[in-house]
């Protein structure tokens, strides 16, 4: 069925500031197959791509398209080669009709006028060659996610493409849309369109490609025919032997079942079920992980116990007090939320240190009467620059200015002027330097050991690793595992995480 | 060195005292009289009224396009009640506090809409100026209703150690408005909430709540502002500060407010507004035309603002450098 090789990416390097990203990597897609593209988060999977669509400027190696070297500086010249990415972060113009974002910038004329009835046909044409459940004259603001997935499609369809690349298609679609979508690009195969496909999800990677390619920290680890792709050898291969052996990536897990219980989840679910009946029980002086796929319900269970979001059903209590949903409730109750994403949900990027740390303790800084003691406010903020040491150091530094360890510090910070019970904390270290990380880790060690009941949310194995004490691992919405004083591994927490049995051993 | 010396700090004396100079050239006996200045803070204190509240709504990211016609329709108000209340002392007060609720009120309506049906705020105040201008229309049948009872005029026309005293009261707004913004935990939370709501709402602070009370700070400056606008013209209709939008919107960004909120003090709005009164006076003074007025404040607005982005921009510039060094 597969064919000539269509595309082929020789001895690709790229570094960004002088930290090389990939290294000699090739990659190799033929006709009319499906080849997917798997590796842990900053493996180089991204880069590998927007190098091939002319987002990035490769620093070495060649592509070639059909045999031929090409140049591909801009995303225009790799739709003239005939390959169209669908992107995550859809494109499509809700006002519009599917016909009109299939076509748009590219309209049929008749004179100087948009030949609307042309348009539509061909677009009906498109759609009943691949029977997309779709109808030209719909208007994008009625469809779901799914389907406006499906008009991406087709607009690369409709260029005549040779190579589609979907990156993490199904990441938004329910499970019907998703079916859709695999028989969709069973019958593109068929067709003899090639596909790169990305996703993290194993099983889907599984059933639908006939080869893999696996990238670990910027290489080539493997490439697998249909007949090797073996969830326990692909999860191996990802993650590394030799690493799975160094340090951190194996750790023995110790918690304290007597100490007592702080925090107390009962039967929490989500209005829109990103997750549901949600059970858990955080002691004192606990760190809690909670691993999983990206988009398995962690940060939507977090934000509903901080009170962010509202379960729809379901109790937290906090030592034995049930709670408030509401982040006013929770901060006076003793809970400090660190969300995932720092930059528009964590701070105040235009103000100082000072009224960033001094933000949710309005409470404990001095006010007399209605005046705030500028000198209290101020010593506030010089103890939690002092207590981690934020840097620079002026308290009067807008934090917006500062380095993303640095930001993340003073969020931190500002829980750490508070008598905490619990802290939440979704992604610490993203983006963040290694110095910084370490940083991170010995304040969150530290708040244990002082009695504070910890969680952590990560994608990251390693992290999630070095600092819990015990792991829960999430799946599509659900508790699927519990790792609890035992040996655990990277490899065993990403099984769980991809509802693969523990055959990886 | 030269170099050294942050003229950002002091970009908005440089052209406070350069438009001064100018003046001071151009017509020296005219504008440098103890009357003429009095004049100009006179037709300075009005957008200095509406704008140290109204800046409370830029802070939190929003705007205000409503404010000539609230203030049309407040000065409606006070006109109307007194005259109600058979032109008296008493009904002045009574038509006086009538005025501020509706302020308020107004305020709140906008608050409350732009916070629970999320629409940007551009929208429903263009929406309630119309309203606001039909109310005007509709109390004063569309015509002029004047107003000579001495308690009124004497609100705007008043005089104490020489200055009207609308002066008086520009300067007492302009002060609780600096306290509430720069020394109490509302303050605190007004600048949270434009710089970043998302954050802010995971603070812990009523994001919502926050917004509502800031226009309602606007509306009851807007409301001040139209009672004395009223009483300095002895007059209310619904034409009454027909204009104020504009100006007040430019003085807060001549002043250095950013209508993306979270940035702004209310010395740079006085700053902004005492520029627009100079601006007004002069081209009086000039005796420009009032054809080419329009034209004229436009480009010196272009000037100032330009002249502000250019230092913004400069100290970002050396920001940068500095993290390099740093990082160096």
């Amino acid at each position: 069925m597969a064919g000539n090789t269509i595309l082929e990416a020789k001895g690709i390097y790229k570094s960004f500031s002088g930290v090389p990203v990939l290294q000699n990597v090739n990659f190799e897609v033929k006709a009319g197959e499906v080849h997917a593209l798997m590796g842990e988060n900053g493996a180089g999977k991204s880069t590998l791509i927007k190098i091939i669509t002319g987002v990035y400027t490769k620093d070495d190696g060649q592509i070639y398209w059909e045999g031929k070297p090409v140049e591909i500086n801009s995303y225009q010249d790799c739709q003239k080669l005939g390959v169209a990415c669908i992107y995550q972060e859809l494109s499509v113009i809700p006002p519009l009709t599917v016909a009109q974002n299939v076509y748009l910038g590219r309209e049929p004329r008749k004179g100087p006028f948009i030949d609307f009835a042309k348009m539509n046909q061909m677009t009906q044409e498109l759609i009943d060659r691949y029977q997309f459940p779709l109808k030209p004259t719909t208007v994008v603001d009625n469809l779901g996610i799914g389907q406006r997935q499906l008009i991406e499609i087709l607009k690369g369809l409709s260029q005549d493409s040779k190579l589609l690349i979907m990156d993490e298609p199904t990441a938004s679609l329910s499970g019907k849309e998703a079916e859709m979508l695999f028989r969709i690009i069973q019958k593109l195969r068929s067709e003899g369109v090639s596909i790169i496909y990305i996703s993290h999800r194993l099983e889907e990677v599984y059933m639908l490609s006939d080869r893999l390619t696996i990238l670990r920290d910027g290489k080539n680890a493997a490439v697998l025919e249909k007949k090797d792709i073996i969830p326990a050898k692909v999860i191996e291969t990802m993650i590394g032997k030799v690493v799975d052996e160094s340090a951190g990536s194996r750790k023995m897990l110790h918690s304290d079942d007597k100490a007592e219980v702080r925090l107390d989840v009962k039967n929490l679910t989500d209005k829109t079920d990103r997750y549901r009946n949600i059970s858990f029980q955080v002691h004192r002086g606990e760190i809690l992980g909670l691993g999983g796929l990206i988009g398995a319900g962690r940060t939507e269970v977090v934000r509903a116990i901080y009170g962010v979001d509202q379960a729809v059903s379901g109790e937290v209590y906090l030592d034995g007090k049930k709670l408030n949903p509401s982040p006013k409730a929770s901060i006076l109750e003793g809970i400090g939320f660190v969300p995932e994403d720092r930059r528009n949900q964590g701070f105040i990027p235009l103000l100082s240190t000072t009224k960033n740390v001094a933000l949710t303790n309005y409470d404990i800084v001095k006010v007399n009467g209605t005046t705030i003691s500028d000198a209290d406010e101020l010593a506030m903020s010089k103890r939690a620059i002092e207590a981690i040491d934020i840097r620079p150091s002026d308290p009067n530094k807008q934090v917006g200015v500062m380095s993303g360890g640095n930001q993340q510090k003073v969020v931190i910070g500002k829980w750490l002027m508070r008598d905490l019970k619990l802290l939440i904390v979704d992604e610490p270290t993203a983006g963040i330097d290694v110095g910084a990380k370490d940083e991170i880790y010995s304040i969150l060690e530290d708040l244990a050991k002082q009695g504070v009941a910890i969680i952590v949310v990560t994608s990251d194995l390693q992290e999630l690793l070095r600092v819990s004490h015990r792991i829960l691992v999430m799946r599509k919405g659900d508790i699927v595992k519990e790792f609890k004083n035992v040996e655990v591994t990277q490899s065993m927490v990403l099984s769980a995480g991809q509802g693969v049995e523990e055959e990886a051993k | 060195m030269m170099k050294n010396i942050n003229w950002s700090k002091y970009s908005k004396p440089i052209i406070l005292a350069v438009f001064i100079i100018v003046l001071s050239i151009l017509r020296p006996k005219a504008f440098l009289s103890l009357d003429n200045f009095s004049n100009v803070l006179w037709s300075v204190a009005v957008i200095g009224i509406m704008v140290s509240g109204s800046i409370f709504v830029y802070l939190v990211g929003g705007i205000d396009l409503s404010i000539a016609t609230l203030c049309a329709f407040s000065a409606v108000v006070v006109v109307s009640i007194t005259h109600l209340l058979g032109d008296t002392t008493a009904g002045v007060i009574v038509g006086v506090i009538a005025a501020l609720i509706v302020g308020m009120i107004a305020g709140a309506v906008h608050g409350v809409v732009i916070t629970t049906f999320k629409i940007p705020a551009f929208l429903v105040t263009f929406a309630t100026q119309s309203i606001f201008l039909g109310l005007a229309m509709i109390f004063t049948n569309n015509k002029i209703i004047s107003c000579t009872v001495p308690a009124f005029t004497a609100i705007g026309a008043f005089k104490i150690l020489g200055f009207p005293l609308p002066v008086y009261f520009m300067a007492i707004i302009a002060v609780i408005s600096w306290y509430v913004l720069s020394k109490t935990v509302y303050g605190r939370y007004v600048y949270a909430v434009g710089g970043n709501p998302e954050a802010s709402e995971i603070s812990g602070i009523n994001v919502k709540l926050v917004t509502i009370v800031c226009y309602m700070i606007s509306g009851l400056t807007t409301a001040i502002g139209g009672i004395v606008l009223a009483s300095m013209t002895q007059q209310a209709s619904s034409s009454t500060g027909a204009g104020y939008t504009n100006d007040v919107i430019t003085a807060a960004v001549i002043g250095g407010v950013s209508l993306l909120g979270g940035e702004g003090t209310v010395s740079g709005a006085i700053f902004g507004a005492v520029l627009m009164g100079l601006l007004n006076n002069g081209l009086n003074l000039m005796s420009v035309p009032s054809t080419h007025a329009g034209l004229v404040k436009g480009l010196v607005i272009v000037v100032a603002v330009a002249f502000d982005a250019l230092q913004h921009a400069d100290q970002s510039r050396k920001k940068v450098k500095k993290v390099k060094k740093a990082a160096a």
